[in-house]
């Protein structure tokens, strides 16, 4: 029944994107704290996180969201989510995170301008 | 047995003779005459050559033989010893014959089993066989052996001599000695499972009734978490539920209801981000900073600017703590309750009015309780008219994954609602109970519930 989490990366001109596919809970947040690690961030940077392909978020999930913002803040960097499933958006709403996590209506949109 | 062996041995070697002469004799028949003459002369020689190897093998035998021989006169003394037992002991010939007896080579213990028992039995029987001894050797060191000894008499019949082989046993004593040793190893290995298998079980036992302890802990902290059972009050009715998704998790889920003063009360309903003891910690902390904070307060934005100021203080390192959070105060006014509310991040509180409709009561802009330093709780109000009922929920209920597929959601709680109204606190409990219980193992997450009505002024002949 679990959908598994599957993270990917690649590199944007206005920094990274991190795509995230799946189910984002109690048992797969942990895989989003440890790739964040592995991420490289330089101030200015803006970090993508990509939801379009992102089933579901609880919670736990929502609080990974957030270690990421407090991750790339520390480093000087953004973040910015995209493409956000709409039950997602309910949830940032209703947890007011929409004040602190900027969210952006599609990951094509982002490139596009700053090219 | 060997000297049996001994005396026919020339007997079989003439045996061997006679069928050697036999062969040849087959050898003849078909031969022709040249091969005849040539071949008589040859089995002369080699007839010869055979006896007198015979004849020295006797008394090289006896010396050399792979057993040892003793003969001694009847009073034990040694008489005769052949080189092979001299060799085994480590003595010459001069030193034993006519200077020791028998008995002198054994050892203390073997001494005093010749006397009570090998001697008597050797004087009535005749003989006696295949008797386990030790031998003391010249340079004291021990040989095992196996004696057999039989009296020769002479022709009147009166005994004359002892003849004894000898047979060194020590092989067979070092494979019986190994016998022993690989029994008692067995023994010892057997016994030693054994002692680990009952350890293992002695360690079982307490690992368990150590789980048991741990699990009456954790029981009686997560009970303390909880409200023990909510207060009358009068002019309203409350009621609530908790469930607990994993008996070994300690939940993040809380609510509490308490007098404020003498017209108010204060409630408040939250879900801590997380789960197990660190989680558990939170909601501890969440709780009794919230109580705290209602006694300088009767505004619940003001509450939860404090809780919020604790937890972002308490937790800013790399594990930061959130929780949602709705808190809020009632006040009896005439047949009516005025209800204030603020939210953290929490979901909207549902109304179930008496007139059958259902309303989510919004609180707009309440951001996560403890993630940033100055957040922004805004408040909400509601009146609660006779045979209203306002329902606070935590997520588990909308996030629960029903049997065929899709999660429960805050639409579909709404539709359950509508069904449902007007029903009192305890009514709305009980049923979101059984549609809880209905999602079985898709309740994946702890749940609370909490529902404050007012009561119809004739109560209850509504539909249950």
């Amino acid at each position: 029944m679990t959908t598994e989490l599957t993270l990917t990366t690649r590199p944007l001109p206005t920094g990274i994107l991190l795509a995230l596919a799946g189910e984002l809970d109690h048992d797969s947040a942990g895989q989003l704290r440890t790739a964040l690690h592995t991420i490289t961030l330089q101030p200015g940077d803006l970090l993508t996180v990509d939801l379009t392909d992102l089933a579901y978020c609880d919670s736990t999930g929502i609080t990974a969201l957030i270690a990421a913002r407090n991750h790339t803040h520390t480093h000087g960097a953004d973040i910015t989510l995209t493409a956000v499933p709409t039950n997602t958006l309910r949830i940032l709403r209703v947890l007011g995170l929409d004040q602190v996590l900027p969210i952006h209506p599609a990951p094509e949109a982002e490139p596009d301008p700053s090219t | 047995m060997m000297c049996e062996t001994t005396d026919s041995g020339p007997e079989q070697d003439i045996d061997a003779d006679s069928t050697h002469a036999g062969g040849k004799a087959g050898g003849e028949a078909e031969g022709d005459a040249e091969g005849e003459a040539g071949g008589e002369d040859a089995d002369e020689a080699e007839l010869a050559q055979f006896s007198a190897l015979l004849e020295d093998s006797a008394e090289d035998l006896y010396e050399h033989a792979p057993c040892g021989y003793l003969s001694t006169l009847m009073d034990g003394s040694i008489a005769k010893i052949n080189t092979t037992l001299l060799h085994w002991l480590g003595y010459r010939r001069t030193q034993l014959v006519g200077h020791k007896r028998f008995a002198d080579l054994l050892t203390v213990g073997g001494k005093l089993y010749h006397e009570t028992h090998f001697a008597p039995l050797l004087a009535m029987q005749g003989q006696i066989s295949g008797i386990a001894l030790e031998l003391r050797t010249a340079d004291d060191t021990r040989l095992p052996v196996l004696v057999t000894s039989q009296v020769k008499t002479g022709s009147d019949g009166q005994p004359l001599l002892i003849r004894t082989t000898v047979f060194d046993a020590r092989d067979r004593r070092a494979y019986e000695n190994e016998l022993l040793r690989a029994r008692k190893e067995a023994e010892k290995a057997g016994a030693e499972a054994e002692q680990a298998r009952a350890e293992a079980e002695r360690a079982r036992q307490a690992a368990e009734s150590e789980h048991a302890r741990l699990r009456q802990v954790m029981a009686i902290l997560q009970k303390s978490l909880l409200p023990p059972e909510l207060p009358q009050i009068p002019g309203m009715q409350a009621a609530a539920y908790y469930h607990t998704a994993s008996a070994d998790q300690l939940g993040g889920d809380f609510y509490d209801l308490f007098p404020l003063n003498q017209s108010q009360w204060g409630f408040f309903l939250g879900d801590v981000c997380g789960k197990g003891p660190q989680a558990a910690a939170v909601t501890s902390l969440t709780r009794y900073t919230l109580r705290t904070a209602f006694q300088h307060t009767t505004d619940p934005a003001t509450a939860l600017d404090t809780l919020n100021t604790a937890l972002y203080e308490r937790y800013t390192g790399t594990d930061p703590r959130y929780c949602t959070t709705i808190a809020g105060t009632i006040t009896p006014h005439g047949d009516t309750l005025h209800v204030t509310l603020a939210s953290g991040g929490h979901p909207p509180a549902l109304l179930l009015r008496a007139d059958r409709t259902t309303a989510f009561l919004p609180t707009p802009g309440g951001l996560l309780v403890g993630i940033m330093p100055h957040p922004h709780f805004t408040t909400a109000t509601t009146t609660l008219n006779p045979g209203d009922t306002l329902l606070l929920y935590t997520d588990g209920l909308t996030e629960a994954r029903t049997a065929n597929g899709p999660r429960y959601s805050e639409d579909h709680l709404h539709a359950f609602a509508r069904t449902l109204a007007p029903a009192d606190a305890r009514q709305t409990i009980t049923a979101l109970t059984r549609l809880l219980e209905s999602f079985g193992t898709g309740l994946d997450d702890d749940t609370a519930l909490l529902a404050l009505s007012n009561p119809t002024a004739h109560t209850d002949p509504e539909d249950a």
